[in-house]
């Protein structure tokens, strides 16, 4: 262990762990690196496989399916099934899609703007009876969304907004984890850009638009990403809310639609894999920033 | 409501006015819409349980409360501690089984999460952000996908957990519907959903603790290296301790989230077989939305409210400790 020492007075960069075990004898270090290796491709291939058995699934015939015991990989590949859901007449799909992404893209814009507005506002304004509101919103995040479930249905029934898609929107404009997050990142932006820009006579909602707003480029994108994916993947409350199959969001309508398939699990492989790959394909591309967010923040 | 207090600083009373326009166009509309929506529902919330409530009856002029949706004290309440009729048995079955739950993840999500993180962090760094960002496939993928995919793994007879069974020869199972197999006391098809629920469930935790440990001092460690400590003494005498505030946080998350455990359970097994793996969040949708029992199931989810606050103050106690290092 000794030789530590010398090494980083050296300049030798310290590495974590594994290879801080090469002092001992080679042979032990590559088994050891072998094993970290192994142990963490064996996680690799649990968490892939799901995803992978869905795939293949969704590719083999009904008689490929029906077959004991099971092929793994498809004999013939087929986009049958995925031909069959998209021609399936009780599933307009376009107008699905469409519902849940006017609802995940109304949510996303409305919480971007009231999570930035008061996250300013709790962060850079003092006035009276900020700690109670604040406090208020601390509570409302820590009731389980659960239990202002079914107040939460009888005012859409006494708004005559059951079964809407403007219910699903209306119901969740302020999100109590966006504020937060947005309080932190605008208490970095100094006062004296603010101050600045109230010298040159900006107003008010000026400042906030023109000066704090394209401060929280980051914090708006990881908010808004994971904003998306919280409503894409939203099953109990729309489920709750709507009622006429045409108005669903996709969760719903794919877990109603496996009810109706219950034997033929191809077919309900590849609808999974329509609603599963949009999201996969946010994650591609946002993947940075959602990991981060989603850790910075408690939010799912 | 929001009043301008003064800000440090002389200004010019025309910016100062601004201010104060500008904290009250943001805090009215706000409180009007948190105060009807939020406030109400608590409010709201906390009344119905007291009350015979369905909203196909006509009550009361004061939000339906009353007349055909008459008072009934805490015998929701009682009913749910003492009572005999099904819908109180199925709800401490339901009770019991949330508790099954969110014990049976927890220990084994740290114990999957904690290790992992660990071997995760020392590999190089770009092998490292691939790792993590595959481990975290799950998290983002929509519940009830999850769900179905895993109801596919389960599958008696398409599924690839029983293909590999009869490859060595076993008899299949019938993962989420048999209700007379056990394992160490607990239903097959509860640990099934677990299961389900922990794969989805554990890039997140995994994550967590990759930053945490990306966050403790590597001099630290390095210490204990040279005072003869192997890798795994290090592990456990230096890094676990120094990890509690991260340690604390994710019991509390992962104890909140399995609590109100739904969606994978709803679409995998419904609560079945025979109601083993019937949770609370279930019983309450059922209660609520399907029987219009709304004062049973609002009784039901301010339970829910209290085990959740309990545990959580219960965690914060055993796992306090000094917050710095």
């Amino acid at each position: 262990m000794a030789t530590t020492i010398p090494q980083r007075a050296a300049g030798f960069k310290p590495e974590p762990d594994v290879r801080r075990s090469t002092e001992r004898p080679g042979a032990r270090r590559d088994l050891g690196v072998f094993l970290l290796y192994f142990l963490l491709s064996l996680g690799l291939s649990m968490t892939l496989m799901p995803f992978l058995w869905m795939i293949l699934s969704s590719l083999k015939t009904a008689t490929e399916m029906a077959r004991i015991p099971p092929t793994f990989f498809p004999e013939e590949p087929t986009l049958a099934n995925y031909t069959r859901v998209i021609q399936d007449p009780r599933l307009p799909l376009l107008r699905l899609y469409g519902n849940s992404i006017f609802v995940a893209v109304s949510n996303v814009l409305t919480n971007l703007f009231t999570s930035s507005l008061l996250g300013y506002l709790f962060a850079k304004f003092e006035f009276r009876g900020k700690r109670a509101l604040f406090s208020f919103f601390l509570l409302t995040m820590m009731i389980p969304g659960q239990v202002t479930m079914i107040p939460g249905y009888l005012i859409l029934v006494k708004l005559h907004l059951l079964d809407t898609l403007w219910g699903l929107v209306l119901t969740s404009f302020v999100n109590a984890f966006g504020i937060f997050m947005m309080r932190q990142f605008v208490e970095t932006v100094p006062n004296e850009l603010l101050d600045a820009a109230r010298i040159d006579g900006a107003s008010e909602w000026q400042i906030y638009t023109r000066v704090v707003v394209p401060q929280l480029g980051p914090a708006l994108a990881t908010l808004g990403t994971l904003t998306f994916m919280g409503n894409w993947n939203s099953y109990l409350w729309p489920m709750v809310v709507i009622t006429t199959l045409e108005k669903r969001t996709l969760p719903v309508i794919l877990s109603w639609y496996s009810d109706q398939h219950g034997r033929r699990p191809h077919v309900e492989m590849a609808a999974t894999v329509m609603l599963v790959i949009p999201i996969l394909i946010v994650y591609f591309f946002f993947q940075r920033w959602i990991v981060q967010g989603m850790t910075m923040t408690g939010l799912k | 409501m929001g009043v301008l207090a003064r800000r440090t600083g002389k200004r010019r009373s025309g910016v100062f006015a601004g201010q104060r326009r500008f904290v009250l166009g943001v805090t009215i509309p706000t409180i009007i819409y948190s105060g009807g929506l939020s406030l109400l529902s608590i409010a709201w919330a906390f009344a119905l349980m007291f009350f015979e409530y369905s909203p196909g009856h006509t009550g009361g002029p004061l939000l339906g409360l009353g007349g055909n949706n008459p008072f009934v004290g805490l015998a929701h309440f009682r009913n749910m501690i003492e009572g005999t009729t099904l819908e109180s048995r199925l709800f401490r079955t339901s009770l019991n089984n949330t508790l099954i739950f969110a014990f049976g993840v927890l220990p084994l999500n740290l114990g999957l999460t904690l290790p992992l993180a660990a071997l995760i962090e020392s590999v190089p760094g770009r092998i490292k952000n691939a790792f993590r960002a595959i481990y975290f496939l799950p998290v983002v993928t929509s519940s009830v996908g999850v769900a179905l995919m895993w109801g596919h793994l389960y599958h008696p007879q398409e599924g690839l957990l029983n293909a590999v069974i009869r490859r060595f020869g076993g008899s299949p199972i019938f993962w989420l519907s048999d209700p007379r197999l056990k394992f160490l006391g607990v239903s097959v098809a509860m640990w099934a959903v677990i299961m389900a629920y922990l794969w989805q469930d554990y890039g997140y935790n995994m994550v967590i603790f990759v930053a945490a440990l990306q966050g403790i001092p590597k001099e630290l460690r390095e210490a204990a290296m040279i005072d003869g400590a192997n890798a795994w003494q290090v592990f456990r005498r230096v890094t676990v301790p120094l990890l509690r505030p991260t340690l604390l946080f994710v019991c509390v998350m992962t104890m909140l989230s399995s609590f109100q455990v739904f969606d994978i359970i709803q679409v995998m097994t419904n609560g079945e077989p025979r109601n083993q793996t019937r949770v609370l969040v279930l019983d309450i949708y059922v209660n609520a939305f399907r029987y219009q029992r709304m004062g049973w199931a609002a009784a039901a989810s301010f339970v829910l409210l209290l085990v959740v606050v309990v545990v959580t103050v219960v965690q914060m106690r055993l796992l306090r400790t000094e917050w710095e290092y």
